[in-house]
């Protein structure tokens, strides 16, 4: 391991051979990252292949039994529910666009905006992000208690409004299980709209300020063409998290009520450890895994398009 | 809190608009009532688990509890064992820290000092892992923790798993990366001429020089671990090796209701208290880290 590394000035042996120089310079390099090579073997690429070939197989337990071709992928498609999860999915997606994309920009706006207790607010909007996902998720579900021992059934009542059957409701549960994910997350996507709001050169505002522009003009075209690249960013991650989306509804309501809020990536941990059908777990996986290239693909051209326009 | 020169879209002159200054106003509410939103029902849980058993139920409910219980928490602390959970935690965590920092440090170590021939194709590899979405990896990963590859052992109710995924971070490699890139060069060939080899190098040169990245490393790992659920839940079905967050899942059928609130109480504080201590280093990692929900 001792040996001196290539780019040293002080070398003076003669030139040895290639292998050999590979020994000596390369290999100790190499043998220092085994370690971490075998993890990323095991957790991350093996994974992956193996993942794909045996969504083409029969599976006993976690192990290929017979090769079947395309069948997995038949078996989980002709699924009843298969269709309304793949709905699900996209609705988790839709709403997470209605609520949880807009509301860090302008909460990072109007914080922005603040002359005073800036910081209390930067502290208040990022707090739900420590509240661990899960511990989340309960006190969620404790606030959507159907009963009328649900603190938001009790606020309701208050108010002499009917009671709601909140995560029961089966068109109410994706909006809300979104409403959840967005409580936690959205303070530190604030955070970092903000980060890109303070690089926004002060002066521009004073110029168009001087030229008599108004707040909705200055925030046009201002404010929405200089964080617009990274409001691109955020949307394009945001959406391939939310087409992820698997332990909120695995945490708050298992999928139901009556499958409506059965996600894609929950369907597959289903066929995995409730019905141990490993091999249609795989097909479910891949075909999440084809729909997000397919859509990430589709938004690059798209931005391309606009950006060269 | 003091008043500051705004870096927002009103102008001092504004101000001098009616208008103006109401909608100021209006944003100021606005964002009260978003920050209680974000604030009362984590601290309705805190003061909830204080209260006695017929408040707790009392309807309306109290934010600021009239009856203190705290003989109630040490019950629960005791019953539902928190000792062993928090023990559990701290165990895992510990684990996760030193893996995470060790075997992707040294990554960072290797594509940004070291790049020996073919170091380029192995980061492409790395960076693939982070861009791929990783919708195929829950089976796979399961065999390979139930029956881990050539060894053939099953590692379920360890810490190995989690402590093995967090030493394999794909992020956490490219930040290493790019921190170690900052190093002068000049140092690195400094200690080679004086015969360091690579190890001691990473060890006495680039550790000591990176502590900032390792502390928010440390601190993200830290907050991670203590929220991470998913793959504790699937591998620690034992109740002795339980976390405190698969314990809270898993307890949530079991025990009622007060009892549940007091345990959420156990499983909020600790990160909250970091947060407190860490705050700034939290938020501005953020910013370098990436997104979620």
């Amino acid at each position: 391991m001792d040996t001196p590394v290539s780019r040293t000035p002080v070398r003076f042996e003669a030139k040895p051979a290639k292998w050999k120089r590979w020994l000596l310079r390369d290999f100790p390099s190499w043998l220092l990252i085994v370690p971490s090579l075998l993890l990323f073997i095991v957790f991350h690429w093996q994974p992956l292949i193996s993942g794909f070939v045996l969504s083409f197989f029969q599976t006993k337990g976690y192990n290929a039994v017979k090769f079947i071709g395309l069948q997995n992928y038949i078996d989980v498609v002709s699924n009843s529910v298969f269709q309304q999860t793949v709905v699900n999915t996209f609705l988790y997606v839709a709403w997470s666009l209605v609520i949880g994309f807009t509301v860090p920009i302008a909460v990072a706006v109007m914080i922005n905006e603040m002359r005073r207790m800036q910081s209390f607010f930067k502290f208040a909007v990022y707090f739900p992000g420590m509240v661990p996902g899960i511990a989340g998720a309960l006190l969620w579900t404790f606030m959507f208690d159907p009963g009328p021992g649900g603190l938001l059934n009790m606020l309701l009542a208050k108010l002499g409004l009917p009671m709601s059957e909140w995560l029961q409701n089966s068109s109410l549960t994706i909006p809300l299980i979104i409403l959840t994910m967005t409580w936690r997350g959205f303070g530190g996507t604030a955070i970092l709209y903000m980060a890109s709001l303070q690089g926004v050169n002060h002066e521009l505002y004073e110029a168009a300020a001087i030229d008599g522009a108004g707040i909705r003009q200055r925030i046009r075209h201002i404010t929405i063409p200089q964080i617009s690249s990274i409001i691109g960013i955020l949307l394009i991650l945001q959406i391939i998290g939310v087409f992820q989306v698997l332990y909120e509804p695995l945490t708050m309501t298992e999928g139901g009520p009556n499958n409506a809020s059965m996600s894609l990536m929950l369907m597959s941990y289903h066929y995995a450890f409730r019905y141990f059908e490993a091999g249609r777990s795989l097909a479910v996986g891949v075909i999440t895994f084809v729909l997000l290239a397919v859509m990430t693909a589709l938004y690059f051209r798209l931005n391309r398009k606009s950006n060269t326009d | 809190m003091r008043a500051k020169e705004s870096a927002g879209i009103i102008g001092k002159l504004d101000f001098r608009s009616r208008s103006i200054r109401v909608l100021y106003g209006f944003i100021f509410i606005v964002l009260i009532v978003v920050s209680l939103a974000c604030l009362l029902p984590p601290l309705w849980v805190l003061s909830s688990s204080l209260k006695d058993i017929k408040e707790f139920f009392a309807i309306p409910p109290t934010l600021i509890p009239h009856t203190l219980q705290f003989d109630k928490l040490w019950e629960t602390w005791s019953q539902l064992n928190f000792t062993r959970l928090y023990a559990n935690t701290l165990l895992m965590t510990v684990g996760m820290v030193a893996f995470s920092i060790l075997f992707n440090g040294l990554m960072g170590y290797f594509f940004a000092v070291l790049k020996p021939a073919g170091h380029r194709f192995v980061f492409v590899l790395v960076l693939w892992t982070m861009l791929l979405p990783n919708t195929l990896g829950m089976v796979p990963i399961f065999k390979n923790i139930i029956d881990f590859p050539v060894l053939g052992v099953n590692l379920t109710n360890t810490f190995w798993p989690m402590w093995m995924m967090a030493g394999a971070h794909a992020f956490y490699v490219i930040v290493f990366k790019g921190f170690f890139e900052g190093i002068p060069q000049a140092l690195i060939d400094a200690a080679k001429i004086d015969g360091g080899t690579r190890l001691a190098i990473f060890f006495r040169i680039v550790v000591p020089l990176s502590m900032p990245v390792m502390m928010a490393i440390t601190i993200f790992t830290v907050n991670a671990t203590w929220a991470d659920f998913f793959w504790p839940y699937m591998v620690l079905k034992d109740k002795s090796m339980w976390t405190v967050i698969v314990a809270i899942f898993n307890l949530r059928t079991v025990v009622p209701l007060d009892i549940q609130f007091i345990a959420l109480t156990f499983a909020i504080i600790p990160p909250a208290l970091l947060f407190l201590f860490f705050q700034k280093y939290i938020m501005q990692g953020f910013t370098f880290s990436g997104i979620r929900g």
